[in-house]
């Protein structure tokens, strides 16, 4: 199998998707971004990436319950693979292999 | 919040919205999280914010990452049968080479003709399009009371611009623009060029038109007097590589000298403006000269205005009307009007003051042409497509049967026929590239295909997938309409559409015998104005401009020339024969109707113009300033002009023109002047012997011992050595006469080229109509052969019913084509009588040809071996 490779938005995703647990789903994913990373988000995007994610089998989902916030509507909750997991920590380590790599810099 | 869904609600709609494209399996989390997302907004934005915020978030889920979501309801099944299709067409294609053939060579003719036409049509149509502010453009106009007639003109006084501008506050700007054909010689260096295609013009033009600068500002270029602006391509003449910007260039004029700088370089002007020029000279220079034109008499430029916005033509027209009037004793029949600039090049011929049309009438001409092209070529094809319509009734019955809707039918033949319009119009694209260069020597335009103009691509696809898309949806309707049971049951299908198919013929072939009649008459309307008596004969005729020291130094040079045997007599002419100079409605004479504006033209000569023109004298004498030292206040007329003024006794009346009084002393036979396809006008030559600068040209009357070749070479030393400033100049009178037919030389062509294509669509369409009815009716053919029928009479039956539609053709469509050709004849003052033969004579060509095509076809048919053809039962 060819190598697959995380854009920088999937890994985010798929991170948050970690962190989350059973309360992954797009809205709140979108949600913790905003909050978290205090940056601006489409919620369509995250949808998107959150499909992509699910065919690189990264992820796999199911519906769960519908609150009354949702006007009833149920979510579609993502939980992660182990595949993405491993992609997860194998993007963690080649990050830090890398990182260490980087010659102290002195922050003056 | 309550789910109750307000239609005219911006939430309700999002929603709708996203249900619309969202693919279903999607949809109740998208909707969810939207909802969610909506609900925490109206608590921090509030619900207008909300909403709306809402309404762009569904907006951004419009992607494909979303639209295109494992979309497992859209369904393929069509997809693959449009494969089939297209498969199925060009198998179909390959294995009826001919058919095929006939099909996409109709087609292609009829798109490639149609495709130039449409090019042109554009071209002509952009004209003074490009203009900035081309609504607010319009041209001074005057509209004068002429024998009870208004006549209307575009040349306008020289003082009417600034008038204009200083009189009413609606005019932004106005300007003069003067065309005058001066002949200037232009040195820069060692190179030196003569050039008659400059244009004086006020400052304010370049603010009333927009041509593009490459160098030099509109608003600073002619701030001196002395500056000129010159095209990009004369530049490269005059200075080569070397930039011409703010070089300095001597423009000599007759005996003067001037140093212009240039100030400004233009883009070579675009094909599509009337405004034609290589270098503008302003004004102010030429009335730095000392000669400011305030007269409102003299009729000389063309008055450009520029509207302020806001207002109405009409009004604005209804407050200038009395300009001149007002300031010229002499003019209370004029008035000023303006006219749109963007309708100068198609609208611009008036009758009787009111503007009834113009080149828009040939344009329209054009686009009947290209339309009626498009028709014959798709009437092919739907006559073609159906009477082949037997041999897919098989393959129609089998799709039926396993389970084709009629709707699936349809589109598959519309396929085909848009696959066969495509390739067609893949091949015309390709002949309209190659052709247009040829195209544009015909038609002497410079028409562009501008390949990287997405509008002329949509449009040719338009047109193609248009044409495609008519002519296929009959063929696609009958065909799809085949009853599978009747089909497969052996019945077969009748191809009795036969009525319809034959009024199509009809229509195509009374095209043809149009265009047919029009060649025919147009053809004729040439030779009978080629064989129309000049009155002067243009043999050995010759003239050279007077520029330059030839006027100073001409008696040298005309003793000199009739010396050495080359010239037999030299006349000094105002300006060629063939080209008006000036006209008047102001000559007087005894016993004038005071009412009477009778335009005469005015022509100044010198000696002996009868001689050096071959003129018939019919009573008097021929101007002679030696002996009669008065001719120098003499005048010639020509026969009309006699019949016009109505003397008894012409020699020795005194007429009066522009306050001088001149008498005549001899009548001249009328004689072409200007173009022949004019009627002859009432002449009066003056003796321009006093007069200065009345002379612009010299025609020479050469030795007819010598060939007029062989005495060019004796000519140029001579006349190089009188002029030495000036290159040699010479013009053969037969040849500017023979440049008069140009125009209508080139409408000949087109209109042979149009109609040798239509009738070659037309015969395409007919050859295969003939083969496939002597095909269909194969076993008849046989079985009258088998019973004795014999070949001749078999060919006689097949032939008849062929050529019936034809005859109908013929019949319904000469009297069309009368009315169109006496129309187009109309326009011409001396123009050749229509007669029957013409008709017969188009109507017997187009049947002869018809009868050709369909012969080769029946004969072939009626000569076959019977028992080829009912051996298989």
């Amino acid at each position: 199998m060819a190598k697959e490779f995380l854009g920088e938005f999937e890994e985010l995703v798929l991170t948050l998707v970690a962190v989350l647990q059973e309360d992954a789903y797009g809205a709140a994913i979108a949600e913790e971004i905003e909050t978290r990373m205090k940056r601006d988000v489409n919620l369509s995007a995250v949808h998107v990436t959150l499909y992509r994610l699910e065919d690189k089998g990264f992820l796999k989902s199911g519906l769960g319950g519908g609150t009354a916030e949702r006007g009833g509507r149920r979510k579609r909750i993502y939980t992660i693979t182990n595949a993405g997991l491993a992609m997860l920590k194998a993007i963690k380590e080649s990050r830090l292999s890398l990182w260490k790599l980087v010659p102290q810099l002195k922050i003056s | 919040m309550n789910q109750s869904v307000d239609k005219n609600d911006i939430y309700g709609w999002s929603l709708r919205f996203l249900q619309w494209f969202c693919p279903p399996h999607l949809r109740e989390e998208i909707e969810g999280d939207l909802i969610q997302k909506f609900e925490r907004d109206v608590k921090q934005f509030g619900e207008k914010h909300a909403k709306r915020r809402l309404l762009w978030n569904v907006i951004r889920f419009f992607r494909p990452g979303i639209l295109l979501r494992n979309n497992s309801t859209i369904n393929l099944t069509p997809f693959y049968m449009l494969t089939n299709y297209f498969k199925v067409a060009v198998r179909f294609m390959f294995r009826h080479k001919t058919f095929s053939a006939i099909n996409i060579l109709g087609l292609t003719m009829g798109f490639t003709g149609a495709l130039l036409l449409f090019i042109w049509i554009a071209q002509e149509l952009s004209f003074e399009q490009f203009h900035t502010d081309k609504d607010r453009l319009y041209l001074g106009w005057n509209r004068s009371l002429e024998n009870g007639q208004l006549v209307c003109s575009e040349t306008t006084p020289r003082v009417l611009a600034p008038t204009l501008k200083e009189d009413y506050a609606s005019i932004e700007a106005a300007a003069s623009y003067a065309k005058w054909g001066v002949s200037h010689l232009f040195t820069v260096g060692d190179t030196r060029l003569l050039k008659t295609s400059g244009v004086f013009a006020d400052a304010s033009l370049l603010n009333i038109l927009s041509f593009t600068f490459l160098k030099g500002d509109p608003q600073k270029a002619f701030a001196d007097p002395s500056s000129i602006i010159i095209t990009e391509k004369f530049a490269k003449q005059l200075f080569g590589e070397k930039e011409a910007f703010g070089e300095a260039v001597t423009l000599s004029q007759e005996d003067y000298k001037f140093e212009f700088t240039v100030s400004g370089v233009l883009k070579d002007l675009p094909p599509n403006t009337d405004f034609k020029f290589e270098y503008l000279i302003s004004f102010a220079f030429l009335e730095s000269l000392g000669e400011k034109d305030t007269f409102w008499g003299n009729n000389s430029v063309t008055t450009l205005v520029k509207l302020k916005e806001g207002y109405d033509l009409t009004s604005v027209n209804e407050s200038i009307k009395d300009t001149e009037k007002r300031h010229y004793a002499d003019g209370q029949h004029i008035e000023i009007f303006l006219y749109p600039l963007t309708k100068m090049r198609l609208y611009s011929r008036f009758e009787n003051g009111v503007a009834v049309g113009g080149r828009i009438e040939v344009i329209r001409m054009l686009g009947i042409l290209g339309v009626c092209l498009l028709a014959i070529a798709s009437i092919n094809f739907i006559n073609l497509s159906t009477a082949r319509a037997q041999r897919r009734s098989k393959e129609v019955a089998v799709r039926k049967v396993t389970g084709a809707f009629r709707a699936t039918l349809i589109v598959q033949f519309l396929c085909e026929a848009i696959l066969m319009a495509a390739s067609a119009g893949v091949i015309s694209l390709v002949f309209v590239y190659l052709l247009l260069p040829f195209f544009n020597t015909l038609i002497s335009q410079q028409l562009v295909l501008d390949l990287g103009n997405s509008t002329l691509w949509l449009s040719a696809a338009a047109i193609i997938f248009g044409i495609g898309f008519l002519a296929g949806s009959y063929p696609a309707l009958y065909i799809s309409a085949f009853q599978p049971v009747q089909i497969l049951k052996g019945i077969g299908v009748s191809s009795h559409r036969s009525i319809l198919r034959n009024l199509l013929v009809v229509f195509q072939f009374g095209f043809a015998v149009t265009l047919v009649v029009s060649a025919i008459v147009i053809g004729k309307q040439i030779t009978h104005v080629q064989n129309r008596d000049a009155g002067y004969s243009r043999n050995n005729l010759i003239y050279i401009p007077l520029t330059g020291d030839m006027p100073k130094n001409f008696e040298a040079f005309k003793n000199e020339l009739s010396q050495s045997g080359t010239s037999v007599s030299i006349t000094k002419v105002s300006a060629p024969i063939t080209e008006q100079w000036s006209s008047t409605g102001g000559i007087e004479w005894q016993g004038k109707n005071p009412e009477d504006r009778t335009d005469f033209e005015r022509i100044y000569m010198d000696d002996t113009p009868s001689a050096t023109f071959g003129l018939q004298v019919l009573s008097g004498r021929d101007f002679d300033l030696q002996k009669f030292s008065t001719d120098s206040t003499a005048v010639i007329l020509n026969e009309t002009a006699l019949r016009t003024m109505g003397f008894d006794n012409p020699i020795g009346e005194v007429i009066k023109d522009n306050g001088l009084e001149w008498h005549v002393i001899g009548v001249v036979k009328d004689f072409v002047f200007t173009s022949p396809f004019r009627k002859t006008e009432p002449i009066v030559v003056f003796s321009g012997a006093k007069l200065s600068r009345a002379f612009n040209v010299a025609y020479i009357k050469l030795n007819s011992t010598k060939a007029p070749q062989e005495h060019l070479t004796t000519l140029s030393s001579l006349v190089t050595k009188y002029n030495p400033e000036y290159p040699f100049e010479y013009h053969f009178a037969d040849l500017d006469y023979q440049r008069k037919f140009e125009n209508i030389q080139t409408t000949l062509l087109i209109t042979t080229i149009f109609t040798s294509v239509a009738i070659f669509i037309a015969c395409l369409g007919l050859l295969g109509l003939a083969t496939h009815t002597a095909e269909a009716r194969v076993k008849e053919i046989g079985i009258r052969k088998v019973m004795g029928g014999s070949a001749l009479s078999i060919t006689r039956l097949l032939s008849y019913a062929s050529i019936k539609p034809i005859l109908i053709a013929v019949i319904i469509f000469t009297p069309l084509a009368w009315v169109s050709i006496n129309w187009w004849l109309q326009s011409f003052a001396y123009r050749v009588s229509l007669d029957i033969w013409v008709f017969v004579m188009a109507a017997l060509s187009i049947l002869v040809i018809a009868l050709i095509t369909i012969g080769t076809q029946t004969i072939r048919a009626a000569n076959a071996n019977p028992v080829d053809s009912l051996r298989n039962e």
